[in-house]
């Protein structure tokens, strides 16, 4: 996908003045439906961020448009009568005061279809009255802490996930694999040392508030969190307690991980897995699938608020 | 720890606990074109266990490397897997694999001393992917080799037959008594992939977990439903089988019984397994027998495809097919007027159809519905009304559509069909798993909802036999035909046309 796909998200189409928006969508489809057949729309999905984080989002939604997604795309700016732009399913605002952020929102929200927000960062304050016009709310701030700080309250008014939260969905379900095993899972009940290597220091908190949550561990567990910069968010996760051990490693290339497992009295044993996709659009795909509560999650970022 | 505590609130579904997959015929067509590739394609999305083993069983010597080469290439010629893929070469390395003559009892002995080298501590999944007359010796050979029962919960046993399940109703009985006397029914997973398609099994989502069509799904508002399964294909490599199965056997008794089944069912009290079937076989249950004892007459037709043109080419007819007895009476297709006898579906027919080398490759389920009471715009409008249609598309372009009436944009009131289009390919994004992927984890997680139960399949060959005895009465010397290329013969289109109606063009 082109960096060009995400320009023409964010700035095709016709510029129109907001209260035109319904009238000038309506033309643009009019027009497109002489040369395309008709797609069932599935979703609504917002994104609100600052300019340079916006255009990253709009390519992603680029390549999910064919999956019958409405597009809206909200940058901040400092202007009270911002830019738009209209093509078929996209609706792009630049420069909207972010102030006015949830009347955009309330504005363009489509009552007939789900609407998820996918918030890149900006004043938090305005959090709480955007979980109040979502089906799902996606938090994607690049410092996550003062937003995890909200969780609890935007949960009662939302569904409620993270970005990172879905980057992990791979790394979580190749440990609980683990535990899939009688053997490992007697062993594993007892490990209280957790290493995890990577760049993003913030996710590898996350995952173990999610370990910590479900394992009950209590405070005398102290998560070894080695950030590496440069290297990939998460790269390598240990699981034991000295002489056995759980691990997970990307491998080089990336795509895979190789999972083993040390266990006292039983052969070793080790295989390769596929990461799948971890594109950005590939993720948001994944949070638009989910429509119930995620209590895993809400129980995961209170956890990792122990973390440092 | 009882349980997996990890598992709690996890995205991605529940994977298998440690399994051995024990793949008989491994060197054939179906484990070649179907099971390696579902098994690569699980393995990329994470969804087999972290303890898990194929086990190849084969006459061929090939060995542990032959298998591992006839893995790299099904890959490569049916999963797209590139050369050097570190999934697959992951996966080789837990392929292991058994040669020898499936009637020698010490092959079984071999299976089951790799199976506690290999996977002491998990479940063995046995896939019976071999000819149908194989089957009966497979089982006798693994229950005599003690390899059909489980010794605790996670050392289950279980096996995956798949279809044809006998070719008649008495060797479909007795088959059952022979699985049964070393695997107890819920070891049993008797196998339709057609059960695995996304709509298939969405039509239970549709109509149960949606409050707006269950209450028109009957007689009062269903005028009657079509169920057409066509291909393009003529009968391939597969004459020997082709020649004593035909269309009846080959595709209505399994598939097109399961989709009818889906269709009619009452609601089930819950989505569980044995509900379910319980109550698609009360759906079975309930149909007319398809011959009038009486008057020895048959609602089902049957034909065979002569030359004609298909996708761009001249084929030859049926007879003409290499390994096809030039006079054979062998049906290529067949078309059925079923009835049956409830209160939801009472004088509802449902037409089923069925065929080879038909013009486009399409299985479909539309339900008409009745017309309006009154057609109040006759006068006005220059077009009748056409009746409102729910279609569920089976493959290739899974879907549901729904076609009603609309008012022509204009000055005039004039009315024109519409349709609203849901497409699985589109909506959700990601991609539809295969049906094999789909089966083939619900048989390691221990779930049998998408596969057949033994009375089913008894119930429904025992539709199927008295129309394969009533033909043999016959003792036709000769076959209706229809072009290659063409929706069948005129003799399909005189059977729905007796009811003043017609079969759809797809």
């Amino acid at each position: 996908m082109s960096e060009q796909s995400g320009e023409r998200l964010l700035h095709a189409g016709a510029e129109v003045s907001f209260a035109d928006i319904e009238s000038a969508l309506r033309r643009s489809s009019n027009d497109e439906s002489k040369h395309v057949s008709g797609m069932a729309l599935t979703a609504t999905v917002v994104v609100a961020g600052p300019p340079p984080r916006l255009a990253e989002a709009a390519q992603a939604l680029s390549e999910l448009i064919d999956a019958g997604l409405r597009a809206v795309l909200i940058s901040y700016g400092d202007n009270p009568s911002p830019r738009v732009h209209v093509s078929r399913q996209t609706v792009s605002l630049e420069g909207l005061r972010p102030e006015y952020l949830n009347n955009a929102v309330a504005a363009l929200r489509l009552s007939s279809l789900p609407t998820a927000v996918w918030w890149r960062g900006g004043q938090v304050e305005a959090l709480t009255g955007l979980a109040a016009l979502s089906d799902r709310l996606v938090l994607d701030a690049e410092d996550p802490r003062e937003v995890w700080s909200l969780v609890d309250n935007l949960a009662e008014r939302t569904a409620v996930s993270d970005l990172r939260w879905t980057r992990l969905t791979r790394w979580r379900a190749l440990m609980a694999q683990f535990f899939d095993i009688a053997d490992i899972r007697a062993a594993a009940a007892a490990f209280r040392v957790l290493r995890i290597e990577g760049s993003d220091r913030h996710a590898a908190r996350l995952y173990a508030g999610w370990l910590a949550s479900t394992l009950h561990w209590d405070k005398s567990v102290v998560p070894d969190l080695r950030e590496i910069p440069g290297a990939p968010p998460i790269e390598a996760i240990a699981l034991g307690d000295g002489s056995q051990e759980l691990t997970l490693r990307l491998a080089d290339n990336h795509t895979c991980v190789e999972t083993a497992a040390r266990i006292n009295g039983r052969a070793p044993t080790s295989r390769i897995v596929s990461m799948g996709n971890q594109g950005l659009a590939a993720l948001v795909g994944e949070e638009l699938r989910i429509r119930a509560r995620d209590l895993a999650f809400e129980r995961a970022v209170a956890a990792a608020k122990e973390f440092k | 720890m009882a349980s997996n505590p990890l598992q709690d609130g996890l995205r991605l579904e529940p994977t298998p606990g440690p399994t051995a997959l024990v793949i008989f015929g491994a060197t054939g067509d179906l484990t070649r074109r179907k099971l390696l590739p579902a098994l690569y394609h699980l393995s990329r999305v994470q969804r087999l266990p972290a303890r898990f083993s194929i086990v190849g069983v084969a006459r061929d010597p090939m060995g542990e490397e032959g298998f591992r080469t006839l893995f790299r290439e099904s890959l490569r010629d049916f999963a797209g897997a590139q050369e050097g893929d570190p999934v697959a070469r992951s996966l080789a390395q837990r392929m292991h694999y058994v040669g020898g003559d499936f009637s020698d009892p010490s092959l079984f002995q071999r299976v089951g001393t790799t199976l506690r080298e290999i996977n002491s501590d998990g479940g063995a999944l046995f896939y019976l992917a071999i000819p149908p007359s194989a089957y009966a010796n497979v089982i006798e050979q693994l229950g005599s080799a003690g390899l059909s029962r489980g010794e605790s919960a996670e050392r289950w046993r279980r096996v995956i037959v798949e279809k044809p399940f006998g070719t008649d109703l008495d060797s479909a009985r007795e088959l059952n008594q022979i699985v049964h006397r070393h695997f107890d029914e819920e070891q049993v997973y008797r196998i339709d992939h057609y059960l695995g398609k996304e709509t298939v099994q969405n039509l239970m989502v549709f109509r149960f977990a949606n409050g707006m069509f269950e209450p028109i799904w009957n007689r009062r508002y269903i005028d009657h439903v079509q169920i057409t399964a066509a291909e393009t294909v003529g009968v391939e490599a597969r004459a020997p089988y082709y020649e004593g199965a035909g269309a009846l056997r080959d595709m209505v008794q399994n598939h097109l019984m399961q989709l009818l089944s889906l269709v009619a069912m009452e609601p089930p009290i819950a989505f569980t397994a044995e509900s379910v079937r319980d109550r698609k076989l009360d759906a079975l249950l309930s149909v007319q027998p398809l011959v009038d004892e009486t008057s020895d007459t048959a609602h089902v037709m049957r034909a065979q495809y002569a030359a004609g043109w298909v996708g761009g080419g001249e084929v030859p007819a049926y007879r003409a097919e290499p390994r096809v007895n030039p006079e054979s009476t062998t049906e290529t297709f067949v078309a059925l007027r079923m009835q049956l006898d409830s209160w939801r579906w009472a004088g509802v027919p449902f037409y089923v159809r069925t065929g080879k080398r038909m013009p486009k490759r399409t299985t479909e389920i539309a339900i008409q519905l009745r017309r309006p009471p009154l057609e109040i715009f006759k006068r006005v409008s220059p077009t009748s009304v056409a009746p409102n249609l729910l279609i569920i598309n089976v493959q290739p372009d899974e879907g549901i559509s729904v076609r009603f009436e609309a008012k022509l944009p204009g000055t005039r009131m004039q009315l024109a069909p519409v349709m609203m289009n849901f497409r699985y390919g589109t909506a959700f994004g990601g991609v539809v798993p295969e049906a094999y992927e789909t089966l083939l984890l619900d048989a390691m997680l221990g779930d049998p909802t998408l596969f057949a139960r033994h009375d089913f399949v008894e119930a429904s060959w025992a539709l199927i036999t008295p129309v394969h005895e009533h033909w043999r009465r016959e003792q036709a010397k000769t076959i209706p035909t229809y072009e290659a290329g063409e929706w069948g013969p005129a003799e399909a289109d005189a059977m729905i046309a007796r009811d003043g109606r017609r079969w759809r063009t797809l």
